[in-house]
Parts: structure tokens; sequence; C-alpha cells
């Protein structure tokens, strides 16, 4: 039994790596390779620099700005869309009617492109005309033009709102199908020891949730450390770098500026970040199969 | 004043009606076992009276007081799964003292009352375990601490011992035996398929089938005195054997070359089927029995032997249940010795029987 199921996980695994092989370690290598140049994108008579690109991020102020708002951006995208995914799962798991429609609807946005997202949203923040801004004028305040995307306080959390509103579609599918394995009996002995709905969700079936968060939180980890198309969509990391997340800062100096080399240096930092976080995460993991496996 | 008392209770799921006019009384302290076929149901039942599923119609009542509609946390009951249903997140303590922390007792209250039901269990030294870490014994043991913890009235276990192996459903078949009588005068209501568990357990053994009761009674009560073939052919392993037979007005049953005449009264006549307890059976040499036969098979159980009989007059192989040691072998003609006073007789289309009250 154990070593069939070993059997099988090797098979599924080996497609994968090979994909993953030509198309992530490659590029990843050669990441490594250009950060210690100065290649600028095009001409191929770049010099080695050694660790100069590395040593220069630690005086680029805009690289410790870009820390700040990815750790913003990436807590919130962790929170965000759980809490409301979990939310909307335990509000439509009953057969009530219309839930079907109701988990359609909510998973919608994970089928639109971040392109389709980011424009929706942007048509939500117009200050003149936007959705947004006419509830808060037809709410009693007519001369409300608030310029949500183009202020530097406002502009990194209203593009969080956006990608949380299109993640949560995806964390509520998981806890729904993480709610219809948890065994009916469990449930009845909450019924029956007499638990109140608040004692039943947050003793009961949170914790026996929690396979369903270990996927819910490492696909968020995942998507947010790459969620870089609707941060360049809705804000471009403006305005006044305000919204510039390390992905953003990286495209900027590389595509922009023409500083492949520095950029390269900037993406090896990234994903020796991204490395830490997601080996922390699973090691976490083993204690939960611990106790669910 | 009854425990708990199902008047008319009726349940359906969609068009199929699942019980079909249940009447029963039970007593305070009693133990009643419900027995039945898979599917006939007897999980049904359970979760009625423990109110997680209601009524399609009729009344159940605790104490005398109309509980039909009463949520399940308000009946003072607990209830045994079958899966256990232990929580993986929460150490044994903490899943004994459930209900407790539920009901915001203070915390040196459950630590107390939870050594106190682990002793009960000999549990004591599991405490800090999380329920994977238990064999399915302990896992049972713990699932029942849950349930007795909060002193309910009444007790509903389903099927519990079905998922533990031989050796410990014995085991444990005592220890919820001796629960029961530790206890007090609580009243433990048990399902199961298994006809020892029931035999063993039942204070009263309800045999269900299709939804129906089909008798209710003391073990010994339903073992000799079976009011139809279904509970005739039910209770008791190896199954009670059947021979179609024609009794005349003087009570004498015939089939074939044999004419029997039971010593109990009855009031058959005609067509007729003949009840006989493989045990009830004797075999002798050919020529000196009721009638003779031919051994088709012997399965030697160690204490005692199982021999399956065919006759040109049986529709089906008898089965007789002897000695250990025997020197017989298959084709063999013996003679088969009809213990009289244990013969039942049923009209062949045996009547549904009157439930008790
Ligand atoms: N929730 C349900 N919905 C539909 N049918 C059910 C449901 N629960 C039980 N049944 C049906 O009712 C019958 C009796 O079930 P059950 O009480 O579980 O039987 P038992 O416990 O005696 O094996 C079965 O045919 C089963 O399929
Ligand atoms: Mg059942």
């Amino acid at each position: 039994m154990e070593s069939q199921n070993r059997l099988w996980r090797v098979l599924l695994l080996a497609l994968p790596i090979l994909v993953f092989s030509v198309l992530v370690i490659w590029p990843l290598l050669s990441s490594f390779y250009y950060s210690f140049t100065n290649w600028n994108g095009f001409n191929r008579d770049y010099e080695f620099l050694g660790l100069r690109n590395f040593a220069k991020i630690w005086t680029d102020r805009l690289f410790f700005n870009a820390i700040v708002n990815t750790t913003i951006w990436m807590a919130a995208a962790l929170v965000l869309p759980t809490l409301t995914g979990l939310f909307l799962a335990l509000l439509l798991d009953r057969q009530v009617r219309g839930a079907r429609i109701f988990k359609t609807v909510f998973y919608l946005p994970i089928c639109l492109s971040a392109i389709v997202v980011g424009q929706i949203w942007i048509w939500i923040y117009q200050p003149d005309w936007g959705l947004l801004n006419t509830f808060v004028k037809l709410a009693g305040n007519p001369d409300f033009n608030y310029a949500w995307l183009a202020r530097p306080d406002s502009a990194l959390f209203a593009v969080i709102v956006a990608w949380s509103w299109q993640q949560t579609g995806l964390s509520m599918v998981i806890y729904l199908a993480g709610l219809t394995s948890i065994p009916s009996e469990m449930l009845e002995v909450c019924e029956i020891e007499g638990a109140t709905a608040w004692q039943r969700i947050r003793r009961v079936v949170i914790p026996l949730l929690t396979p369903s968060t270990v996927v819910v939180v490492a696909l968020s980890m995942i998507n947010s450390l790459k969620g870089f198309d609707i941060l360049y969509i809705m804000t471009g990391g403006g305005p006044f770098n305000s919204s510039d997340t390390l992905a953003m800062h990286m495209y900027n100096e590389s595509f922009k500026k023409y500083l492949m080399g520095y950029g390269s240096a900037i993406s090896v930092v990234l994903f020796l970040i991204a490395l830490t976080i997601i080996g922390v995460y699973f090691r976490q993991l083993r204690k939960v199969d611990e106790i669910y496996g | 004043m009854a425990q708990v008392e199902l008047r008319n209770i009726r349940k359906s799921f969609g068009a199929t009606e699942v019980i079909r006019g249940v009447d029963l009384s039970i007593d305070k302290g009693e133990f009643v076992v419900f027995v039945g076929p898979s599917g006939c149901g007897k999980s049904t039942i359970l979760r009625l009276i423990s109110g997680l599923e209601s009524v399609s119609s009729g009344q159940i009542l605790f104490d005398g007081k109309d509980m039909t509609r009463t949520p399940p946390s308000k009946r003072q009951l607990a209830m045994v799964f079958q899966s256990y249903a232990l929580f993986p997140h929460l150490t044994v303590a903490e899943n004994i003292g459930f209900g407790l922390s539920l009901a915001k007792t203070p915390k040196a209250e459950i630590t107390r009352r939870v050594t106190e039901v682990a002793k009960t269990l000999q549990l004591d030294s599991l405490l800090d375990r999380t329920p994977r870490q238990l064999s399915g014994g302990q896992r049972q043991r713990v699932a029942i601490g849950r349930s007795i913890i909060r002193n309910p009235k009444v007790f509903l276990f389903d099927e519990p011992l079905s998922n533990l192996d031989a050796a410990l459903r014995v085991s444990m078949r005592l220890e919820i035996a001796r629960l029961h009588r530790e206890l007090g005068d609580v009243t433990m209501i048990y399902v199961t398929h298994d006809q020892i568990e029931a035999m063993t357990l039942a204070d009263r053994i309800v045999v269900l089938n299709g939804g129906r009761i089909e008798q209710v009674g003391t073990p010994m009560d339903i073992y000799e005195n079976p009011a139809n073939t279904f509970v005739a052919g039910f209770v008791g392993a190896p199954s009670m054997n059947f021979i179609r037979c024609r009794v005349d007005t003087d009570g004498a049953a015939r089939f074939g070359p044999a004419t029997i005449s039971p010593a109990r009264p009855h009031e058959v006549s005609g067509d007729a089927l003949l009840g006989i307890r493989p045990e009830h059976l004797a075999l002798v040499e050919s020529g000196d029995g009721t009638f003779d036969a031919e051994i088709e098979l012997v399965e030697r159980l160690g204490a005692e032997s199982l021999v399956y009989l065919r006759a040109p007059f049986l529709e089906k192989p008898i089965t007789v249940r002897t000695g250990g040691k025997l020197g017989l072998s298959e084709r063999q003609a013996v003679g088969v010795l009809v213990d009289l006073t244990n013969l039942h007789v049923f009209s062949p289309a045996s009547p549904a029987p009157k439930p008790e009250h």
C-alpha cells in the first residue's frame, strides 16, 4: 500500500519536473549568470562585475521601498482572500437556495486574466464616473473625486483589494472541497454535545480544514510572489514608486532602464527570499501531516 | 414511566419510506439492542431518537414528555458512532472533555472529571496522545469517554464495535456490559447487525426488518420462540433449518417419509414450514433416526462440527451441529434424530407479528 503510493507519487511528479526543468531551471540559471554582469539586454559585449550588482542593491533606496511594499502586498494577499474565501465557503456550504449560482459568481474572477481584472478595477476606481466614487457621491458626498490609483497613500491598497477580489474564488473553492471531506459524524457530535454555531466553526470546522488552509496559503503565497501583472496594469508601480514591489522593481530596472544585469541580481534576491519562505512553510507542513495525514 | 417511547414513528427520505411505523417503549436502565440486516433502518431509528433526523410522522417521548421536535443537545443523550468520530486535532483529554468545555465548565472541574472518566475506561496513561496514536479499541474507549462525561440519561450506540477485529470486539463487548452495570440507571440503546452482540448484551432485543419491528423480547425468548421465519432465520448461527411439510389435523408434520409430532402446541395446519435449529438434530445410524439422509459436507470447527445433509425430499441441505470428533465422511448415509421438544412450526407466509407494547 505504502510503497505503491510512493511509486505513484514518483510517476506523477516526473512529468512536471521535466517541464519545470526546461521552463524554470534554465531561465533561473541564466538569471544567476547575468546577475554578475552589466548586460543591457541587447548587446553581446557585456563585462563581468563580480558582486558589484549585489553591492548596489544595498544602496538602492527603491529596493528597500520595494521590500516594504512586497511585505505589505504578500501579507494582505495571504490574509484577505483566505479569510473571505473561508467565510464564503462556510456561508455557501449549506444547501441554501441559489448557493450554486453564488459559488459560480464568486469563482468567476479566477477565470479572468489579470489584465481584465485590472481593467475592471480601474473603471471601478475611476475618479469621475467610477463605481466606487459614484456610490460615495450618492451617499451624500457630491464633490468626491478621489483618485484611488493616482495617490501614493491608496494605490497599493487599491490594487490589493482588486487582487483579493480575484483570489477569493480560489480559496473559496478549496475550502468548499475541504468542507465536504469533514466526516458528518464529527459535526453530529457537535450537535449532540450542544455546540453553538460559532463553537462548531471555531473548535471543529476550522481546525479540520487545516489541510485546506495549507493548500490555500501555499497557493496564495506563490500567486502573490508572482503577482506582477495586475500591478503592472493598474499602477505600473507608481505613483512615486508607492506600489513598487520587488517583481515590479526588477522589471523596471531590467526593461525600462535596460540594466538587465542589475535586474537579474534583484531577481536572484527575490528568488532566495521566496525559497526561504517556502522552505520554512513546507517544514511546518510535516506537523500538519502528522495530525491529519 | 418509560424512559424512551416511540409512538408509530415513520421516516421517509424522498419517496422511500425507511421506517414504517415503529412502536416501542424502553424502560429506564434497560439495555435494548436493535438487530437486523444491513439497510433495515437501525441507524435511522437511532438518529430519530437522537434528534439528528426528524421523524416524518409519529411521536418520540422521553420521560413522558414529547421530545419529537427537541434539538439533540436538549435530549440529555450521548451517541457513540461506528467511526468513533474523534477530533484528530485534540488530545484524548480534550476529546473526552469536549462537551464540558463547550458548556464553559471551569478548567479544574473538567480536568477532575476527565481524570475520573479516563480511570473508568483505563485511559489514564493516554490522556496526552492524539487519536492517531491510539489503537482501534482505545479510540472507541475515548469515544465512549466523551459520551459518558456529561452523565447522559440515554446512550445510543451505532455499531460501535464493527470496526474492531474479532478479539477486541469480544473484550469491548464485555467492557460495555460492565459499563452498563457500573453506570447504574442509564438506558442504553444499541444497534448492531451482529447477533452475538445482541444476544450477550441485551435485556431486550428488537428485531428489525425493512423498517418494521418483527419481534421484541428477551434474548432467550427471541431464540426459543421466534415469532416468524424471519426472526427464526436471523437469530442463531448457524441459521435454523426450514423444511417444507404438511401439518395434519392432529398437529403432526409430514415430509418425505417422516412424520413427527412437535411437543409444543401450535396452531398451524396445511402447508407449513418446520423450523429446527442445527443443535436440535442428532446423527445416528442409518435407519435408526426420524429420517435418513446423505452427508454432503462436514465442516470441522474443533470443538464442534457442522454437518450438511441432503435428501431427495429436502429443498436445501440441512445443517446439523454435532460434536467435534466424528468419524464421518462425505456421501455417507446417516440417520437424523429430531428433538421433538424444540420444534417450530410456521405457516409458509408467516404473518408480520404485532409489535409489543
Ligand atoms: N439520509 C438519507 N437519505 C436517503 N436515504 C437514506 C438516508 N439515510 C438512510 N437512508 C436509507 O435508509 C435505509 C436504512 O438505512 P440505515 O438506517 O442506515 O440502515 P442500517 O443502519 O440498518 O444499515 C437504507 O436503505 C438507506 O439507503
Ligand atoms: Mg447503520
